[in-house]
């Protein structure tokens, strides 16, 4: 099976601008790689989970898949076509939907939710002899009733604004879903509620979806494979469960152990890495996590690891990545010195 | 100068144009020196109320009825000159956004300089050193420099420890955190954590944390208080309440954290339904239409608060002492 999207080499770049920001960081540098080399595939109905702290470039990563942001270097390619051309993108957004981070402010406040469930495909010009039965078709799909139609966005609790999210974003039958932390902001018993439907949904429609987030606890439930991002570079990827049960990369080790257990018999000691995550205007030298890396030894201050795979579909960015059995594995445990209470 | 916090039967109505909202309804709670208190619950359930009303900082839209009393003094009977000496003193609130307790055109040392306002005995100087050493503490490396920062020019996670090291700088015996970590990651999260901990072993006072986030007060506090639709529900040591828990709501809420499981779940669980419009808050038991355990009286009758151990309480008709 050939991958749905597959994205080579690609970088992003910003050109730092404003006056504040120059004020704040006066270094006399024109641009920064905000992404930086990424390769990713993601095949026909399988879930990618895309993870990192913020700032570490989820969203731009997403919005540049879309054709929203210029890429500066790199390849993408939908259905096996490459996408180039704005005309290219607006194909391949016809094929695709981006569900956005914030769903209320991404909802003009003063479209009618039946309006605003029917707008993409007016905008892209489908026939649509009933927009109102069209939308509370929608709204059945992501189970709404139908009065919503209706309403105000901001008449909408937090749980129901991401469910017109979902309907709006799968109203056009995408082949590709893009969710940015589809339940930032959620109490886990409705976060739950949303996760369910965009899997019953993925199993009844069968497209395939990209989650970006920094909710570890919720994306090992939702994703088949997950791709941890650091400063805009991948620095694992593999399968969830692999990932979850023997990270390879310390990054990624520090991210699972810092998570907090909601059992007061298992208290983590210390926290597994201290210090702030760098600014991407200032990446460190060598290996960007030396500067938190509970395990960085003198190499990776100087010298860049690569990115290579580990076994079948598992690819890590680090000179020394934590094995099963391995003696950088003990190290790290060692070193982070985060044991929790039984 | 540090004391015990009790809240009797404490209720709050927000007065607005479609009618009273009853934010909280008959809430006990205490809480005593050398305690980290957690209150835990979903969105909306009146966590920042029951906290703004203990800072005594409610709107004005805000009625309140019952009783606080703070080291044996009942906060309701004071004067409001007395009240802003209590609130300034004795009561810290690092609130839930760390961006909106800075004043953006003043430096982060001006400021601090200001939240010592209370000790006319200091200098400047000397209250500028007292912040260099809180900075410290508060693990911000480079104190000096980072006072004459704008607090835009911190990242989120340093906001947030300059915010508790302004709370500490007031020397209050009452420190009030309202999701201190919601806006962070999960690494600053548990650095922020930590600050948390180590402090409480100096810190003689009480500390409050708010959280919607399970694994937050797992790991931060000692006793937790469960809130629901504006009313405690369920109350007890942590160990209690999370291995223990007695009312339908609790048990739902610790069962929908997916942290719980690390096998891959096909369906996350939920709880069904949502909160009830607190206009017109139910009669009987406020869980009663979401709960999978209801029966007779639930809908008409509100529970008892059934006291369960010493330390253990549940409102519900159908847990048994
Ligand atoms: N100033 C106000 N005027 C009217 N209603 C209010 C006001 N402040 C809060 N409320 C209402 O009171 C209830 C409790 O709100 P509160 O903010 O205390 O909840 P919370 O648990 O802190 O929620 P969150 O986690 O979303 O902050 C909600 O129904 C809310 O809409
Ligand atoms: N339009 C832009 N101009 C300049 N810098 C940007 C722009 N958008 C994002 N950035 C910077 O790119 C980095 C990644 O941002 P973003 O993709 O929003 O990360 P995330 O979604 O993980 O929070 C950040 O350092 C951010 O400040
Ligand atoms: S290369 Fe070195 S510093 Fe980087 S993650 Fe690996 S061990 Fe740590
Ligand atoms: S009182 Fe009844 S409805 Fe309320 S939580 Fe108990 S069993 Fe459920
Ligand atoms: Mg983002
Ligand atoms: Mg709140």
């Amino acid at each position: 099976m050939s991958p749905l999207l597959a994205i080579d080499d690609l970088s992003v770049t910003f050109a730092r601008s404003g006056l504040l920001s120059r004020l704040i960081n006066p270094f006399p540098l024109p641009s920064f790689n905000v992404i930086d080399g990424v390769t990713l595939s993601l095949m026909p109905g399988e879930t990618l989970g895309l993870v990192g702290e913020s700032g570490s470039g989820k969203t731009t990563l997403a919005r540049t898949i879309l054709g929203l942001v210029r890429a500066a270097a790199g390849r993408i390619v939908f259905e096996g076509r490459e996408v180039q051309t704005p005309a290219d993108f607006r194909a391949m957004r016809r094929r695709s939907a981006m569900m956005f981070q914030d769903p209320v402010a991404s909802l003009s406040p003063r479209l009618r939710i039946g309006t605003l469930l029917t707008e993409p495909q007016i905008i892209q010009g489908l026939p649509m002899p009933d927009r109102r039965a069209a939308a509370k078709a929608l709204l059945a799909l992501v189970g709404l009733p139908a009065s919503f139609v209706d309403r105000f966005p901001h008449e909408l609790s937090g749980g129901q604004a991401r469910r017109v999210g979902v309907a709006r974003a799968l109203a056009m039958k995408p082949h590709l879903l893009l969710a940015d932390e589809p339940t930032a902001g959620l109490d886990v018993s409705v976060q739950g509620d949303v996760l369910n439907l965009i899997g019953e949904l993925k199993r009844e429609l069968g497209f395939a979806a990209m989650i970006v987030t920094h909710n570890l606890a919720m994306i090992r439930h939702v994703s088949d494979r997950l791709a941890i991002m650091y400063l805009g570079r991948l620095v694992e990827t593999g399968p969830t469960q692999d990932v979850f049960s023997a990270p390879m990369h310390p990054y990624t080790a520090t991210l699972i152990q810092s998570e907090p257990i909601p059992d007061p018999r298992r208290r983590s000691q210390n926290p597994a890495v201290t210090g702030e995550i760098p600014s991407v205007f200032r990446r460190p030298s060598g290996c960007e996590f030396h500067t938190r890396c509970p395990i960085a030894r003198d190499r990776c201050k100087t010298e860049a690891p690569a990115y290579r795979p580990m076994g079948a579909d598992r690819m890590v960015r680090c000179h020394f990545p934590l094995e099963t059995g391995g003696q950088e594995r003990e190290a790290f445990s060692r070193a982070s010195a985060n044991q929790r209470g039984n | 100068m540090s004391g015990s916090l009790t809240a009797s039967d404490l209720s709050v109505r927000y007065e607005t144009p479609h009618g009273s909202v009853h934010a909280l309804r008959h809430v006990d709670i205490e809480a005593h020196p050398g305690e980290v208190i957690g209150i835990v619950g979903e969105s909306g359930c009146g966590k920042s109320t029951l906290v703004t009303a203990l800072a005594n900082l409610l709107p004005a839209n805000a009625r309140i009825d019952g009783s606080i009393s703070y080291n044996g003094v009942d906060l309701a009977k004071l004067d409001a000159h007395h009240q802003r000496l209590l609130r300034g003193d004795e009561i810290a609130l690092v609130s839930q956004d760390p961006m909106t307790a800075f004043n953006p055109v003043l430096t982060i040392g001006d400021q601090l300089v200001d939240f010592q306002h209370h000790r006319k005995d200091l200098g400047r100087a000397q209250k500028r050193a007292r912040i260099a050493a809180m900075l410290g503490r508060v693990g911000i490396a480079d104190a000096e420099r980072r006072m004459d920062c704008y607090p835009h020019e911190l990242s989120g996670g340093m906001r947030q420890r300059v915010a508790i090291a302004a709370a500490l700088l007031t020397d209050s015996g009452l420190l009030i955190a309202d999701e201190p970590t919601t806006a962070l990651d999960v690494t600053m999260e548990a650095q922020i954590i930590h600050l948390l901990r180590e402090l409480r072993r100096e810190y003689n006072g009480i500390i409050i944390v708010v959280s919607h986030h399970l694994g937050v007060i797992a790991e931060l506090c000692d006793r937790v208080y469960v809130m629901y639709a504006g009313e405690v529900v369920e109350g007890g040591e942590v160990d209690a309440i999370f291995h223990d828990a007695r009312h339908p709501y609790t048990q739902a809420l610790l069962a929908c954290d997916p942290a719980r499981f690390h096998e891959r779940l096909d369906r996350l669980p939920t709880i069904p339904g949502s909160l009830p419009n607190l206009t017109q808050p139910p009669s009987g038991c406020v869980y009663a239409p979401r709960c999978d355990r209801a029966f007779a009286p639930c809908g008409s009758v509100a529970p008892p608060q059934v006291k369960l151990s010493a330390s253990h309480m549940a409102r519900c008709h159908a847990v048994a002492p």
